[in-house]
């Protein structure tokens, strides 16, 4: 619970223009800015750090968002997207409080053009929601994050959003085609649209994972694709996370390329079983979620080959969803694994590191030895094709120590998939979570050229201060958790 | 223009800085990066060097199981295909005259062929980069493994600058497995009216191409001079896969265009489809007059076809993708040009976003000095 501090009448005056101006823009019932309101918005899915907005606003239409930016730099205040808060890094924390511009009113599909393969829709659309409409079509929208149930297609574009099904099909860049910006300066931009290679630069592929710091999307031209004819969906069952991992490896050596590859470990499975009843076996060192998709003339030969590479690799048994309906059941139980953690504590914190495919033996052990020394019970479920890891540290919030034992823990396993080649994050982004982790992960001029970059379109900082970037002054550098993260107002 | 006697040909990534650098501080000339020189768009900065990156072709680190590699910028395609065919991996984009062509000037010219209707283009598989400012400042972005969200995604910003923004100097792709085999489907039609027809019935239909493309007669004759019907257009369709799967396709695409009536139709398959793939893949350069790109929806690249077709103009489609490649004829005036295939040549052209570029450009290299002048950007 964070009460913001009292204002100084000043500072009243200030907030109460703020509001009578915004609501002149989106009306009575397109604000928030009662201290209880606002509690709702002071964090994501990232639940570590916390920081209420000044106000919320939800506009209707790009034209409010223009008046909003406009507005906010007029008076010079901070403003950040936002869609759903599914962010798992902090992403739409509002450093330095100010306008919290939220989207999920804007969630029209404006068109959808099959023949052309592509959408064209709101930033506030959730993600299954676009899947959904389509259902009858044959087409779907490819990108599939655990959360798309909730999260929006803009959010997915600001932090380039991933999925179990990434493996084959990539992730959200490569399947936008065009997006409209409102850009900080509160002037419209258009990049890229429905045609393909448009001309000049790709802003476009610059602008999705730019988490908001380049400006706030208000239309994304979405590349459809076609739902496979079949699919196979496997459940590999080992004694061991090394054995699954084994299997990995083989089945990609073999140059099958899964539509997902996911891992279970032990932990996650008790919870999902409690949770669904699926019927996961209890006693199970780790299981693997393997899908092939594609024609029927093709996914049995692949899935027996998998079968096959599986046994080889110490699978106890490879058990295989028997209808459509199981297959779903299966999916939910991974889509939900987070959903479920519930049973298991009260918070949880879970990390995105990437590692080189051959690398997640060493990351699994490293993990499960660091959860010993920091005395915390680590879960895993993750992209395991990608070498995309998500540890779940489990602890409970209400207890600043446990909480900085789980920063401490967490910090060692980023900096491990670093030494082992990788970077901390394969889809959640930087957010304010990482930022201390880009002076590492880049050098110096890197980060120059990004900054540069920011400055084109983000001269002021005013839109999505404190993300991305760390800020000069030596953030990053900090070893102390509590002292790099700028908006950490939470047990600490 | 550039004397290419003069082009400096650096050996390693930093004599490359160094001479930037120098330059940036001293001389100021433009500097035109060029690779291959197989697809650098005309440049014609006074007073220009050419800096040639074909030194600069070492396999930095090929994790094979992981499916990455890394290497320097200068590689040739072609020798970049054998190192990576012997891992039985490959990087699944067409490209003409790869024994020239290298890496880097295949990504800054963001080039493709048949396949990026199945497989996508250069954005989707360089995952980090490796690159030299107009001030000598060399930077990286994006990292070795697949899935990656840290920073800006400055891959994407280079992929197709042309060199304009960066030298582009090494490169990590993600790669893919070497299939069994592939099949063309060759079928002639009496009207590229037809050939729409059978498409939009491809599209939706029980296969999954991976390539589809569209000949007008003209450019038929250019890419299979001895086709029996050679003065019809042509819809030629690629499926990629276990040999089995790939003939099911083949005969259920046939089956699903024949209502459509084709006059002809022939399947290559394995060995010989390759040189079919490769006319393909050749046929923007097979010329030596004026040639064109445009880009329009994939439902409207008939429509641009069939214009040039009355227009005596050879055309081949990407028509999954919209893209469309054409030849002028020779000595053709500018009277002849097909309407909207000219290239932008201002950043007012490009809409709200050419400003942003412009800014981009202008952030990145104030003083003009990569490659000034080159169309369509820079």
């Amino acid at each position: 619970m964070t009460l913001a501090p009292p204002k100084s009448p000043a500072e009243s005056a200030a907030a109460t223009k703020l509001i009578n101006r915004l609501r002149e823009i989106v009306g009575e019932d397109g604000l928030l800015y009662r201290t209880e309101e606002l509690l709702v918005y002071e964090c994501d899915g990232y639940t570590v750090e916390k920081k209420v907005p000044d106000v919320v606003v939800f506009p209707t239409s790009t034209d409010q968002v223009v008046a909003i930016v406009k507005l906010c730099n007029e008076l010079d205040v901070p403003f950040i997207p936002r869609g759903a808060g599914t962010s798992l890094a902090g992403g739409t924390l509002p450093i330095g409080g100010g306008v919290m511009i939220t989207l999920t009113r804007m969630k029209q599909i404006i068109e959808v053009n099959l023949r052309d393969r592509y959408a064209v829709c709101e930033p506030g659309l959730v993600n299954l929601h676009l899947t959904n409409h389509l259902k009858e079509t044959g087409y779907h929208y490819a990108p599939d994050p655990s959360s798309q149930g909730a999260c929006t297609i803009g959010g997915n574009v600001a932090t380039n959003s991933g999925g179990p099904h990434t493996l084959k099909y990539g992730v959200t860049v490569n399947h936008v085609l065009g997006v409209e910006a409102v850009m900080p300066d509160g002037s419209i931009a258009q990049f890229g649209g429905p045609c393909e290679d448009s001309h000049g630069y790709d802003l476009t592929g610059l602008f999705v994972g730019s988490e908001g710091t380049f400006g706030i999307c208000t239309k994304v031209w979405v590349r459809l694709t076609r739902n496979p004819e079949s699919y196979r969906t496997l459940l590999g069952v080992f004694e061991t996370v090394a054995a699954a991992t084994q299997a990995i490896s083989a089945i990609i050596g073999a140059g099958i390329v899964p539509a997902a590859l996911e891992m279970m470990d032990q932990g996650i499975i008790g919870a999902l079983e409690a949770a669904f009843h699926f019927g996961f076996p209890l006693d199970a060192g780790a299981v693997l979620l393997i899908e092939v998709d594609g024609l029927e003339v093709a996914v049995e030969d692949e899935a027996v080959r998998i079968e096959d590479l599986c046994l080889q690799h110490g699978a106890r048994e490879v058990r295989r969803a028997r209808s459509a309906k199981e297959r779903l059941l299966l999916w939910k139980c991974r889509k939900q694994a987070f959903g479920a953690i519930g049973r298991l504590s009260p918070s949880y914190c879970t990390q995105d590191g990437v590692v080189p495919r051959t690398k997640l033996p060493e990351i699994l052990e490293f993990i499960t030895d660091c959860g010993k020394r920091h005395g915390l019970r680590i879960v895993n479920v993750f992209h395991a094709g990608d070498g995309n890891i998500h540890p779940i540290l489990l602890f409970d919030e209400r207890d600043a120590e446990q909480v900085q034992r789980v920063l401490l823990a967490s910090d060692e396993i980023l900096t491990k998939c670093l030494d082992l080649g990788g970077s901390v994050t394969g889809e959640h982004g930087i957010g304010v979570e990482k930022i201390s982790f880009m002076n590492k992960l880049f050098a110096p001029a890197d980060l120059a050229v990004m900054k540069q970059l920011r400055d084109v379109f983000n001269p002021d900082n005013r839109c999505s201060p404190g993300k991305m970037l760390p800020t000069a002054g030596g953030c990053g550098t900090e070893s102390h958790p509590h002292k790099s993260h700028p908006g950490r107002r939470a047990a600490l | 223009m550039p004397n290419s006697d003069s082009a400096f040909h650096p050996s390693t990534q930093d004599e490359l800085a160094q001479f930037v650098a120098t330059n940036a501080a001293s001389e100021r000339r433009p500097l035109i990066s060029i690779g291959g020189g197989t697809s650098a768009p005309k440049c014609s900065a006074e007073n220009g060097i050419e800096v040639c990156l074909d030194q600069l072709n070492r396999v930095i680190d090929f994790p094979a199981r992981d499916m990455t590699i890394t290497v320097e910028a200068g590689v040739r395609i072609a020798d970049l295909t054998q190192i990576l065919k012997a891992e039985n991996q490959r990087l699944p984009i067409d490209i003409p005259q790869a024994n020239q062509a290298t890496l880097g000037g295949v990504i800054a010219s963001n080039w493709s062929g048949p396949r990026r209707y199945g497989c996508g283009t250069m954005r989707d598989y360089v995952i980090g980069i490796s690159a030299i400012d107009a001030t000598g400042r060399q930077f990286k972005a994006g990292g070795r493994v697949v899935k990656n969200v840290a920073g800006y995604d400055l891959c994407k910003l280079l992929v197709g600058s042309h060199g304009t923004l960066a030298i582009i100097t090494q490169v990590t792709l993600k790669l893919r497995p070497c299939l069994e085999t592939s099949s063309l489907v060759w079928m002639a039609f009496d009207s590229l009216k037809q050939i729409d027809a059978a498409i939009a019935r491809v599209l939706n239909g029980a296969t999954r191409p991976i390539a589809i493309e569209v000949l007008n007669p003209i450019a038929t004759r250019a890419v299979r001079p001895l086709a029996a019907a050679a003065s019809l257009p042509i819809l030629c369709v690629g499926f990629e896969g276990a040999t089995k799967e790939t003939q099911w396709q083949a005969e259920t695409l046939i089956n699903e265009c024949c209502p459509f009536e084709p006059r002809s139709v022939e399947t290559l398959s394995g060995s010989d489809a390759d040189p079919l793939w490769a006319a393909l893949t050749d046929f923007p350069i097979k010329n030596s007059s004026r040639t064109f790109k445009v880009n329009r929806l994939p439902s409207q690249t008939i429509e641009l076809m069939q214009r040039a077709t009355d227009l005596g103009i050879s055309a081949k489609g990407h028509a999954g993708n919209g893209i469309i490649w054409g030849h002028y004829p020779s000595g053709s005036s500018s009277t002849f040009l097909l309407e909207g295939t000219s290239e932008p040549r201002l950043w007012e052209e490009l809409g709200s976003s050419g400003d942003w570029m412009r800014r981009v450009k202008q952030q990145l290299d104030p003083q003009n000095l990569l490659k000034p002048g080159c169309l369509p950007i820079g």
